[in-house]
């Protein structure tokens, strides 16, 4: 079983400039669940697209079921056995289950006529491999994140794989769809199919991996057996740094009247009676599971899918928020959770981007933008919430997943909101960066702003928040006075629970 | 109880969803107002009538159905269905030929060549279809008129083999006083074009890359479709079908004019099409509802006036069709990403 399918031996790739993979090695054993860790841009993509066939190394060679290969086509490595699941499925959303499973082997071997009886054949067969039964006539379309996961999944196994390597596919699933893919790995692997797992969740890759490789600015920094890892540990080792964690305290004796204040605000299929507040200086965190009505009630908040009934109180005084105008000038703030397709104008420069929500504020009494004022302010953001870049002037997309996060949060600062709604703050965003926007946020707390997170990450809002919201089927079922004294587990189980629906 | 359990439980929503199915209704309500104000609208001959002067349009709707289903549009095959109906003509008036086949030959070339360069520049250059077609719709019109020429032919200089096409009739029908009346030819020929291009669409791995770029591109380069060869493929299909319904389009009319009397027509057939219930970014739709879509076209168009609606109703409405087909599109893409968020059942 110690046999070796697939050995990347010193390869070595640079883009104009850049040295994304640095003499990395690596192996992978037949039937072996195998972690690929690193932060974003410690060349993990380009790794995987190199034993693809995709990309072409520099330097280096890739031995595959004991083929060697100095430069892997990518029909070489479908044929060694090798699929890759990328992130975004690669999945056809008008064909139906069946012929999207099917397919790509129909492809492969150069079928010119299509014939019904075997697509359908094929793809119950792939399903019945992995224990899964779903309708094969539906459309991909209509299908939850996760059916979808296991579509392609099914179809990699069409192709004979022998390596399955799924490149993030843990982030849009809830945590029983997670664990539902887990036993799908677990099965694939009792087969003896291996699984590359490419992750920067580190609870699940303790959870499903048994060796871990760990990519830092295109080297390998190495490979362990899990057993030798904690989780410190693998931070230190991914980032080179220790992140300490301390958790945020709010002094109660600053207590004043609430800065914000919901009453029974209810949309109908979406939340029902919800009432908090939050206070001057107070991080709320407010977590549930994926449809339990949290991200929807920032959306409300702030305006975007205004509130059926219910009130909306500012500083005491009533507020009617029917679009996002009117939160703005409420003092609302809203950091999206998706941020490339909401908080960015991607190709803008930066500049633009952090400027577009304040652009009366720069008016010249000519009534036109005044450069002067837009660049102290520019310099002014970039510097406080230290976003890397040369130039101001190059396109918001030019940054680094965390950099952008701290753009959208720039832009939105630049408001001077009194309330700050953070959704999904750190969603793909990597562990340093995750450490110094937790940082930003509880400086911004400290100046008496006040904060809401909404996240599924537990630990996130256990750890930045003083108080914390769940939610389920939406309605807010419990709430976490003092996080010092529940566990990570605890919040899960209450936000899971069975009871929890019944309740409600 | 059982009954009444079944007539609840059915899912009316999923017939409703079925764009055919509203078409279809539409045109059944069209077709009985309009029968209410003249009677003879149903009869079999004034129904044979409208499958006749109908069978070009949808010809060239089938081809604009498939470009749409590849996520691409096509806004100058009316200019290549003109430009092949003009060249065919008159290089047979020039030569004096008196040969269908020989004009069908020409013209379905031609669309294959004037397709081929639509081709070409979307495939190779990648440049957005809509305005690369818009482009070639101007450069190919413009094109024919200074290069090939633009004085009409009439009735008297056009070959007797157009004329017996256009009357060529499937089978013959004698009315009460004896005159004849039948089914033209024009329908088993549009039968063709339905059921071959059904053909490949269903059953070809070729009709299957159609839909597969038109869902997912990147996904469809991805599992190893040729994506270069399939837009070709689509562009060039487009262009002989255009070809074929020139020749029919000239049989008909009997009067060939390189100036306006197919271009212009783009909107109608593209509106067809959306009505038929083709979305519009590509990846959806059927051939039996590009057809219903051209029935209803055509019958408002045949019967406005009859209504008592003056002609520039059409225009007004295949305006309104396209905007309301476009927004139902786009209502529905946005009810499906909501509902990922929001709970099936009622809180």
């Amino acid at each position: 079983m110690n046999e070796n399918l697939l050995e990347i031996r010193n390869v070595s790739k640079a883009y104009v400039g850049v040295q994304a993979l640095d003499k990395v090695d690596m192996t992978i054993r037949k039937g072996e669940i195998h972690c690929l860790v690193g932060e974003n841009g410690s060349g993990k993509s380009t790794l995987i697209k190199v034993v693809a066939g995709v990309v072409r190394q520099d330097e280096g060679e890739i031995i595959i079921n004991e083929k060697l290969y100095r430069y892997l086509h990518a029909i070489d490595s479908i044929r060694e056995g090798v699929q890759i699941i990328y992130q975004d499925l690669s999945l056809f959303p008008n064909l139906t289950l069946a012929e999207n499973i099917s397919l790509n082997q129909e492809i492969e071997r150069s079928r010119k006529v299509i014939n019904w009886k075997d697509i359908k054949e094929i793809a119950r067969h792939a399903l019945d491999e992995i224990g899964e039964d779903l309708d094969l006539d539906e459309r991909v379309e209509n299908i939850s994140v996760a059916s979808k996961q296991l579509v392609a999944i099914s179809r990699a196994l069409t192709q004979d794989a022998k390596l399955i390597i799924m490149d993030e596919p843990t982030s849009s699933l809830t945590r029983d769809e997670i664990s539902r893919l887990f036993n799908v790995i677990t099965d694939l692997q009792k087969r003896g199919i291996s699984t590359l797992f490419v992750s920067h969740k580190l609870s699940e890759v303790f959870e499903i991996a048994e060796r871990v490789s760990i990519l830092r600015d295109g080297k390998m920094v190495g490979t362990f057996n899990t057993e030798e890892l904690d989780n410190d540990r693998l931070v230190y080792l991914m980032t080179g740094k220790k992140v300490e964690s301390t958790i945020y305290k709010f002094d109660e004796k600053k207590k004043k009247a609430p800065l914000i204040e919901v009453r029974n605000l209810s949309k109908s299929r979406n939340f029902k009676n919800i009432s908090f507040s939050v206070q001057e200086g107070e991080i709320v965190g407010i977590t549930g599971l994926l449809g339990s009505g949290r991200s929807e009630l920032a959306l409300a908040l702030f305006g975007m899918f205004p509130a059926d009934s219910g009130e909306i109180l500012l500083e005491g005084k009533r507020v009617s928020i029917e679009n996002t105008q009117d939160a703005i000038n409420a003092g609302i703030g809203y950091l999206p959770e998706d941020r490339l397709n909401q908080g960015l104008f991607i190709e803008h420069s930066i500049t633009r981007n952090i400027i577009v929500t304040i652009l009366e504020k720069l008016l010249n009494k000519f009534g036109f933008i005044s450069a002067k004022k837009r660049e102290e302010l520019v310099h002014e953001w970039v510097n406080r919430l230290k976003v890397k870049t040369p130039n101001v002037e190059s396109p918001a997309q030019s940054l680094s997943g965390g950099n952008q996060q701290r753009l959208v949060l720039a832009k939105w600062l630049a408001t001077n909101p009194r309330v700050f709604i953070l959704d999904g703050p750190t969603i793909g965003v990597d562990i340093a960066s995750k450490a110094t926007i937790h940082q930003i946020v509880r400086g911004l707390a400290e100046n008496g702003m006040g904060i809401i997170i909404i996240s599924d990450e537990i630990p996130e809002v256990l750890q930045n928040c003083n108080r914390v919201l769940v939610m389920a089927k939406g309605k807010i079922i419990h709430e976490v006075k003092d996080v010092t004294s529940v566990t990570e587990d605890e919040v899960f189980s209450i936000m899971s629970r069975k009871e929890a629906y019944e309740a409600v | 109880m059982k009954l009444f359990d079944a007539v609840k439980t059915y899912d009316y929503r999923s017939l409703l969803k079925h764009n055919e199915t509203f078409v279809f209704f539409v045109l059944l309500g069209f077709s009985i107002v309009v029968t209410i104000i003249n009677p003879s609208f149903l009869s079999i001959e004034n129904l044979f009538d409208l499958a006749k002067s109908s069978a070009g349009m949808a010809i060239l709707a089938i081809g604009v159905f498939i470009v749409l289903l590849s996520g691409g549009i096509d806004v100058s095959f009316t200019a290549v269905a003109i430009s092949a109906q003009y060249i065919a003509v008159k290089t047979l008036i020039i030569l004096g030929i008196d040969n269908l086949a020989l004009a069908f030959l020409i013209s379905c070339s031609v669309g294959i060549a004037l397709g081929s360069i639509n081709a070409f520049l979307i495939s190779i250059f990648r440049l957005p279809t809509l305005i690369t077609t818009l482009g070639t719709l101007s450069v190919f019109h413009g094109g024919l008129l200074e290069f090939v020429g633009s004085t009409p032919f009439y009735s008297g200089q056009i070959p007797d083999c157009f004329k017996s096409f256009g009357l060529a009739q499937v089978f013959t029908l004698v009315r009460e006083d004896g005159t004849k009346f039948g089914l033209s030819l024009y329908v088993l020929i549009i039968l063709g074009i339905v059921v071959v291009t059904w053909i490949i669409l269903r059953y070809t791995m070729l009709g299957r890359g159609i839909y597969a770029i038109g869902g997912n591109r990147e996904a469809a380069e991805r599992a190893g479709f040729n994506i270069t060869r399939i837009q070709f493929f689509i562009y060039c299909y487009v262009g002989f079908l255009a070809g074929i319904m020139a020749i029919m389009h000239l049989a008909m009319i009997r009067y060939a004019t390189p100036t306006l009397s197919i271009v212009g027509t783009e909107l109608s057939v593209i509106a067809a099409v959306v009505l038929g219930g083709a979305r519009i970014t590509g990846g959806s739709g059927s051939i039996l509802g590009t057809l219903l879509g051209v029935a209803l076209i055509v019958a408002l168009q045949k019967n406005l006036v009859l209504m008592g609606l003056s002609s520039y109703w059409h225009q007004f409405l295949v305006g309104l069709i396209i905007i309301v087909g476009v927004s139902i599109t786009y209502y529905q893409s946005l009810r499906r990403s909501q509902q990922r968020v929001v709970f099936t059942e009622e809180l």
